[in-house]
Order: structure tokens, then sequence, then C-alpha cells
């Protein structure tokens, strides 16, 4: 899912090519994002867009040859002059009379030459990576490449590849993955290089080869004219391990615009992509610099005038974190009652701490959906949690640009992060902006590769793994505390990736351990005879729940779970079957057998699961670890290729002996019921749940505050 | 041993008296640190200077009645506007064009009459702490008693007096800052301005203290004529000069507030860190929109 959807969209047509350009956002002042076309297309900007529309009119669009855009066949209208041309029709298309522009690659000459002749429309140029020919000096092999660009030859190699008849035959792609693989030189970037790879797809050798064969007709006199020649400010933004713009060119445009240059040591030429929170800042300060916006009036408080303040991320896949977080900030605040709790936290979460009465930052508002996403990445019962994972990056480094400014303003005395991956992240990857301390609580560590990921999946989850412990390594001040809510024998074995430490060595290492928090106290035998009276539990039936959370993914379980009835109640004749839709799946759309209950919402269902004699549930920690708490019988099925809930959830119930593991994919009805049978006729020798958890976790944090 | 030197320093002489300034050299712009009360002189700009001086170039200046300044004795010496024409004749002294300048208390009043009378002058007015006629607002928390006549009581505000001065400067100026720095744990601040006010003495005091305010017609022109931007810190622990001085004198020249949660009225002095880091971003702003170019 992306972070942002525009606003409008629209086309350009020039001289019959359309060109596809969106609008994000409505503020002041107009910012043009400018891809290097055609190899890839505005999708390059989706780490800055969410971040610039919150504050400015962000327009972007395809270029020529890219996305949503025509690629035309003529040489002649790949020429750098139709690019200006684009560059202005999409302004003047979106009614700007003057924007600045951001651009990478090459697509800064064509802004160079735009601010050159219409000063009156351009403000200012953020240049990333600048592809001004001429400038400096040029890659050795990108020079050898050239020189052999009409080789015919039949397999070339590396650089080389860089060859128009090899495109012709096929080997577009080849050279497409070997150039992102080449410029990619900062570790661990297989999502940056795979979204480079995909977009570069979309377009066609030939027209790759017409924009190669472009003719600047530009000569290096007349290139460093056009740059002395620029009125508006200039910022140039140049990874020191550029292969593709060497940052020589990067510092002589700087020199010749006398434009501020930002080096980024140890950065590539993907840096919009791979540095995208770095990217961003520099970007907002140089458009608010030029924007000539008044100064803001603001507070600033004594330091031994300050009230303490912790500001509580609480994670938004499922409300169980929810439950546990309150749970902890409750036990908190037994321990330091001055501190004040806020919540930056989303949908459904936030539900749940409105009613009961905590504080919810105002900014919670600009986080982009989680939730929205995960259920956007499920098939049937099939989610591939580590994929859905990656491909959240644009959400998350919109939602820590969010964060980000909350603590800056909010001066919080610790941040405690439930499992808010984007905080304990960037901050690893941009040490300079950690603000408070900070506490990373999560109940799983390691990314786990699934069978049908093949050997691809598993180096992926390696690389992953191993970013985690080089940044842990490289900047142990990041995490002030990192509390894993179980034990350590809920910590699988399994190595983290070849060549790298147990899961389980690892995180007794770097972790504290609060024991499980379920947020809640099961009830004891009086208070479930209570309970089931008054949910109208009669006695001698046998109450099975099937649920499957709060969230749109299950509704294949719903239904696969009620065919199972007919074949559970010839076994079971006092079995009574409830099924609760949650909020997302309305009651009316499942259609079910006779005799099955069917309702919507429940509050509290944890309490319901609590007293049931049956519960069949999906394979979340949250869900099925309440029910071993209760020391209810329960079926859990799983989410096929979901490594948590296939590894970890399930590696520490069988730790304490509860539940009883299904495959949604190899399950019939028949097997459904059968399993029901046999585990409501099991006798119950769970391993308690710790109930101190919350108590143990807010000691850990409060020798912080 | 001071954190830093300055580079020269000299005197300027208007109608024989004599004002001493400092300069620290460093690129442009400029930034005029005014005198306040003569109670103490530019050393009460200590924690600012050294750090200021490192990005831009500095000018300081003592107030007549302290430092090495000269001590009038006529008290119309001390009207605001010699304080402001003082500031003029530095600035040309030291061949100032323009500068970004700062003020705190009284001479947050002057630096504001000073951008308002000279705006040729002045880029950017920093207003610390501001006790100003320019805008009227009740002082919530002290009523002065009568400043010359002599009053059988001595406790709190009544040591603010004429009689009292002459008998007990040392036991005023001691008040008088306990009051001025009211965040706790501040003895250290407390000594130093009580020491500067032993730079001078009751008379010349009193002398500046007798002096006619400015003529409301005058603060009218001035406050109209401030086009500069402006930056407004105040402690919200005030006990001299209340909160409400700096809100409605931010609003009156279109400035922005820093407000300092439980501060008091010197914070250039108590709190040095932010508000040396406020007026450094505050001369960065005013140089990105073009002003000082």
């Amino acid at each position: 899912m992306r972070a942002r959807l525009c606003d409008i969209e629209g086309f350009v047509e020039r001289d019959d090519v359309k060109i596809g350009y969106e609008v994000h956002g409505d503020g002041d002042p107009t910012v043009l994002l400018i891809p290097p076309s055609p190899i890839t297309h505005a999708r390059s900007w989706k780490g800055q867009i969410h971040h610039l529309a919150r504050r400015y009119r962000v327009v972007t669009f395809d270029g020529r040859g890219s996305g949503r855009s025509d690629r035309p066949a003529k040489p002649d209208a790949h020429r750098d002059g139709e690019a200006v041309g684009d560059i202005l029709g999409v302004l003047d298309a979106v009614g700007a009379d003057q924007a600045i522009l951001v651009a990478h690659c090459h697509a800064v000459y064509w802004s160079f030459l735009t601010a050159a002749a219409h000063p009156d429309r351009v403000s200012g140029v953020v240049a990333i990576s600048p592809g001004v020919p001429f400038l400096g000096a040029l890659n050795e092999n990108f020079v050898d490449a050239n020189a052999h660009w009409e080789d015919e030859v039949s397999a070339p190699e590396g650089w080389r590849m860089y060859n128009r008849s090899y495109w012709r035959r096929g080997g577009y792609e080849n050279w497409i993955r070997f150039w992102f693989y080449t410029l990619a030189v900062e570790p661990h970037s297989s999502k940056p290089v795979e979204d480079m790879v995909t977009w570069a797809l979309e377009t066609d050798p030939e027209t790759m080869i017409l924009a190669a064969e472009r003719n600047s007709g530009a000569t290096l006199e007349a290139v460093e004219a056009l740059c002395r020649s620029l009125q508006c400010p200039v910022l140039v933004l140049h990874g020191t391990e550029d292969r593709c713009q060497l940052p020589a060119r990067g510092e002589r445009v700087a020199e010749l615009t006398g434009g501020r240059l930002v080096l980024m040591e140890g950065v590539g030429h993907l840096a919009p992509g791979r540095e995208p929170v770095l990217v961003n800042r520099h970007i907002t300060s140089f458009v608010d610099s030029i924007g000539g916006k008044p100064m803001r009036s603001q507070t600033w408080t004594r330091g031994l005038s300050r009230r303490r303040k912790a500001l509580y991320v609480s994670s938004p896949i499922g409300l169980g974190h929810a439950r546990r977080d309150i749970a902890i900030a409750d036990e908190l605040t037994k321990l330091a009652p001055d501190l004040e709790v806020e919540w930056l936290a989303q949908p459904p979460v936030t539900n749940v701490l409105e009613a009961a009465g905590h504080s919810i930052h105002p900014a919670s508002r600009w986080l982009v959906s989680e939730t929205a996403h995960w259920s956007s990445e499920a098939a049937g019962h099939d989610l591939n949690a580590f994929q859905a994972l990656r491909r959240m990056d644009e959400i998350l480094v919109a939602n820590f640009m969010v964060f980000q400014e909350v603590v800056e303003e909010g001066s919080y005395d610790v941040v405690i992060a439930d499992e808010a991956w984007d905080i304990d992240h960037f901050w690893h990857e941009n040490p300079e902006l950690k603000r408070g301390s900070h506490v990373w609580m999560t109940d799983f560590v390691g990314f786990v590769p699934m069978a049908d990921g093949g050997a691809e999946e598993a180096t992926l989850t390696a690389d992953y793994n191993a970013e985690m412990i080089e940044l842990v390594a490289r900047h142990p001040r990041i995490r002030d505390r990192a509390v894993f809510v179980g034990s350590p024998d809920d910590v699988i074995p399994d190595l983290l990736g070849p060549d790298l430490p147990s899961t389980r060595d690892w995180t007794t290492d770097h972790f504290s351990f609060s024991g499980y928090i379920t947020g809640f106290t099961p009830p004891d035998i009086d208070a479930i005879a209570a309970m089931r009276d008054r949910f109208g539990y009669r006695d001698g039936e046998q109450v099975c729940l099937v649920s499957v959370g709060g969230s749109g993914v299950g509704r294949a379980l719903l239904e696969k779970v009620v065919l199972a009835y007919p074949y559970a109640k010839k076994e079971l004749p006092d079995l009574r079957m409830v099924v609760v839709t949650g909020p997302q799946i309305a009651p009316e759309s499942l259609a079910v057998p006779e005799g099955v209950e069917v309702v919507g919402y429940i509050d509290r269902l944890h309490r319901h699961l609590s007293v049931c004699d049956l519960a069949i549930v999906q394979g979340g920690l949250t869900t099925t670890m309440e029910l071993t708490a209760a020391r209810r019988p329960f079926l859990y099925f799983p989410l096929r290729n979901h490594f948590e809930q296939t590894r970890h959830v399930r590696y520490r119930l069988d730790r304490y002996r509860a539940g009883r593991a299904m495959d949604f994919y190899q399950s019939e009805p028949e097997d459904v019921a059968a399993a029901m049978a046999a585990e409501l006729g099991r006798s119950i020798d769970y391993l308690p749940v710790e109930t101190d958890g919350a108590s143990r976790a807010a000691h850990l944090i409060s020798e912080l505050i | 041993m001071r954190a830093r030197y300055p580079d020269r320093d000299g005197f300027v002489v208007r109608d024989g008296i004599k004002v001493a300034f400092e300069v620290y050299e460093n690129h442009n712009p400029t930034i005029l640190l005014m005198p306040t009360w003569s109670i103490v002189h530019s050393r009460h700009w200590k924690a600012q200077i050294p750090y200021l001086a490192r990005h831009f170039r500095v000018v300081t200046f003592d107030g007549r009645g302290n430092g090495r300044s000269d001590r009038p004795t006529q008290s119309a010496a001390y009207a605001d506007t010699e304080f402001v024409e003082d500031a003029v004749a530095v600035l040309d002294a030291t061949a100032t064009d323009r500068a970004v300048v700062a003020g705190v208390s009284l001479g947050a009043h002057w630096t504001a009459l000073l951008a308002g009378l000279h705006p040729g002058r002045v880029t950017g007015a920093v207003l610390i702490g501001p006790t100003t006629s320019l805008v009227s607002v009740p002082h919530p928390k002290r009523a002065l008693p009568p400043f010359g006549e002599a009053l059988g009581a001595s406790d709190g505000w009544a040591k603010y007096n004429m009689h009292y001065w002459r008998r007990e400067y040392l036991d005023f100026a001691e008040f008088f800052f306990s009051q001025v720095f009211s965040e706790p744990h501040s003895t250290k601040q407390r000594e130093d301005a009580v020491s500067w006010a032993q730079d001078t003495d009751p008379e010349t005091l009193i002398a500046a203290e007798m002096v006619d305010p400015i003529a409301s017609d005058v603060a009218q022109v001035a406050l109209a004529g401030i086009r500069c931007q402006v930056l407004v810190i105040h402690g919200t622990d005030d006990r001299i000069s209340p909160t409400t001085a700096g809100i409605a004198l931010a609003k009156a020249t279109g400035g922005a507030l820093l407000s300092i949660e439980g501060g008091g009225h010197l914070p250039q002095a108590r709190d040095p860190i932010r508000v040396n880091l406020a007026i450094k971003a505050f001369v960065d702003h005013v140089g990105r929109s073009g002003v000082l170019a």
C-alpha cells in the first residue's frame, strides 16, 4: 500500500505526447519532484511525498518514456528541451506560477535548463546527485561502456552490458539489475534496488535507447555558463560513493551555482530511496529557508521546570499491543505518579486508548494506517509478513517523519516503542536524531524465511537480521533498554542467518525479559461461572467461540470453520458455535450452516474467550496467549507464510503446551471437527502464564525516568 | 579570566560623556548587544559573547553609568534617547552600517526604540524580558512604593527607594537580583550581578532613576517605525517585567515569541544555552530573508 494517494491527477499533452502528473496536498510553496526518466518515474519519490505533502503542495510526474506517460518513438521527442517543456507544462497545468524543483541525476540538468530559461518560475533547486554533463570526471567504467555502446557483442558482462544491441536482444533486464546493484553501495539495500529495477522494467529497451542516444548539443563552456547563470538558491546533495554521478560533479555544481553542498558520506546514487529521512530533512529545511515564512513562536521549558513525559508508541498491528501497553503504562504511572504519558497511535489502537481515557497526541492523525496495509497484503489465509513489512517501507518512512517531529517538539524523557519498527530502525540509521531515552519492546526477534519464498527469501531475511545486528552493535546508545515481552525460553533457537548467531543467544545478550504481558487477570472458577451466566453460556453447553480478531484478514478461516460445525455437532451434541466476525466483516455476509450463531462485534472479546469451552482462532500471539493464560482449549490456524505466527508464536505455544496448531490449507471441515473433539477432550496442563509482566516491564522502563 | 577578550575597544564621546565599546571581529552580520539598566554593565552578556563571536561580528558597550563608561550626575543624561544615540554612535564608530540588535530588560526597550527611530540601522531585534513603556501592561505583582520618600518599612520592594539605596545599597542589590533570578539554584548569577552592581554607586543609579520617561508620542512613533523582524524572549516567572509585556510587544511588532517556561528576568544569564541558540537561529533566519545580504 502507498503511504499517500494523490489528490489530483491528470495529463499534460504536448505534441501528442501525454505526460502523467500527480498533485499531493495543497500547502505552500509548490514543490515539483522531477525523476530521472525514462529509467524511473514518479514512484522513485515514494519516500518523500507523504512527508513533503504535509507541508507543501507536492507535484510530481512521470517523465516521457516512463510510468503513465507516453513512450514516443521519435528521437527528437527525447531532447532535453522537451523535458523542460514537460516541466513547464506540468507547472502550468497545476496553476503553479513558481515552484521549487527537486531533481535527481540527469533530471537536475533539466531543472537547471528550466530555471535558467524561466527564472521567474523557479525559486530554488534541490540537486540530488546532479547529472549535469561535462562537469567533473566521469566514471571510467562508464566511459569505456559508452565507447562500446554500438558494438555488436554476444554476451557482454558488467558495465559493457550498457550496449544497444544487447538490450535489443533481451539483455536490458540483465543490465538494469547489474546497474542498480552496482549503484547500491550501501549494505542492506535490497528493497530500494528491487524498487528501482521494477520501475526501470516498466519502460522498454527502445525507449531507453532513444534516451541514451539523446544528444544534448551542450559543451563544457555552455553548462558552466548555465550553472553560473542560475539566480535561485541551489542545494546539492551528493553521496561520496555515487558511481553514476561522481561526487566531484556535485562539488563543481555547487561551486558554479554558489549553492550549498551536502556530501553524504558512504551514500551511493540512490539517496532518495536509501536515505529518505536525511533527504527529506534537507529538502524541508531548504524549502523553508526559501519560503520566507516568519519565525514561529514557541515555548521552551527550563530543565527543572519540566513535567516528566513519556511518549508511548503502540504498534497498530492487532489490538493485543494496546491492552498490554495500557497495562504497562498503568504500572508505570504507579511508579512515577507525576509521569505524563502521551500516545502516538492509530486506529484501532486509538479506540481502545480513548475508551480508557488516555491522551492521544494530535499528530497521530498524520500516521498512515499500517492495519490497512496488512489487510491489503493478505490473500485467503495467506500473508507473507516479512515481505509485507518490506513493502511497508514507504509507510514506515512517512510515519517516522511524523514521529520525529513529535519528539523534537515534545521534549519527552522517554519514548516507549512497542514494535514501532520505524523508530528503532531509523534512529539507528540516523543516530543524531534520537531524542529522549528509547525503550524498544518486542515479542519476537528475527525474521524467518518461509519455504514458499525459497532461497531468495532466506537470503533476504538473513540480510535484514544482519542489518539489525550490525546497527545495534554499532550504535548501542540508541536502545537504552530493550524489553522482550516473554522469557528467554520463548525465543526460537534458529540461527538469524548463515554465519549469524542463534536468535536466542543474540536476544538473551541484548534484551531484558519482562515475561509475558496479557494485560488482564484470568478469571478464577467463581468468576468464570458468573461470567458464563452473564454471557448466557448455559450449563451443559459446550461453547465454541470462533474469532479472527479485529482485522479483515480471516474471512477464509471463518468460512472453513463453520463448515465443520455439522460434523462436530454429530460428535458433540452439546456443542454451541458462536462466530465473532469482528468490525471488518459484516456478520450477515457470512453464510453459515443451521445452528451456527454469528455476531459482529463483542465488547472485550477476551473476556468471552477466557470462559469459553473451546476457541478457534488465528495464530496471532495476543489471542492465543490470552487463551493460554485462561487455560482454555483452542485450535489455532497460523496464517500461511506468516513467519511470526508459523514460527515464533507456535514455538512459544509449544513451550506452554497450549493449543493445537492447524494448517489451514491441509484441513478439511471434517478434520477441523475431529480436532475440535480431540481438543475438548484433552486435559489442560499448560504452563502458567506470568501475571507480573506489566509490572516488570514498568520497572525496567522507570529506571530511565 | 574571560572566555573571550575583545579584538579592539574604544570610546565614543557625546556631549563630553565617554561611552566604552568593545568589538569582537568576525565576518558580518554584526550583532550589537545593548546595555541595560546601569546597575550592571556589558559583562551581563558574558555567556553570549564567546559563542556569538564565533559566528558573527559582535559589538558591545557599557551603558553610561557603569563599567568603563562615564557616570554623569545629571538625570537628563540617562534619557532613553541618550542610550539610543549612544548605540548609533557606537555603530558609527565601529563602521557598522546595520546590525541585528539584542537587548535585555530596559535594554530591550532601548533596542526597540533604536529599531523604530533608526530603522535603516537595525535588521533584526531580539527583545529579552522587555521592560518597556512601548506597550502598556499593568504589573500583576509589583506596585513600587514612592522612590523618593523616606519610608518606615524596608521589606521587599520597599528597598526600591532612594534613601534605602544610600543606606543599604548592597542589600538592595542582593534583594533585587534575588527577584531577577527567580529560578532555583541561581547563586552564581546573583553573585555576578551583585558584583557588577558594585561597579557603580547609588548616586549614579539615583540620577538615572530620576529621569523623565520617554514622551508617549515619541514612543508611539518609535513603535510604529519598527520594520525589522523581531524575536521576543520572555520567562514565565519574570518578577520584574510581566510576561504579558513580552506577549504584547511581540504582537505589536509582529514578532515571534520564545516563552521560557519557569524562566526569570535575565534568561541570557540563567539559561544561556537556550538563549544563545535562539539568537543564532534568529540571525540565521534574518539572514535567509535577504536583509543581511
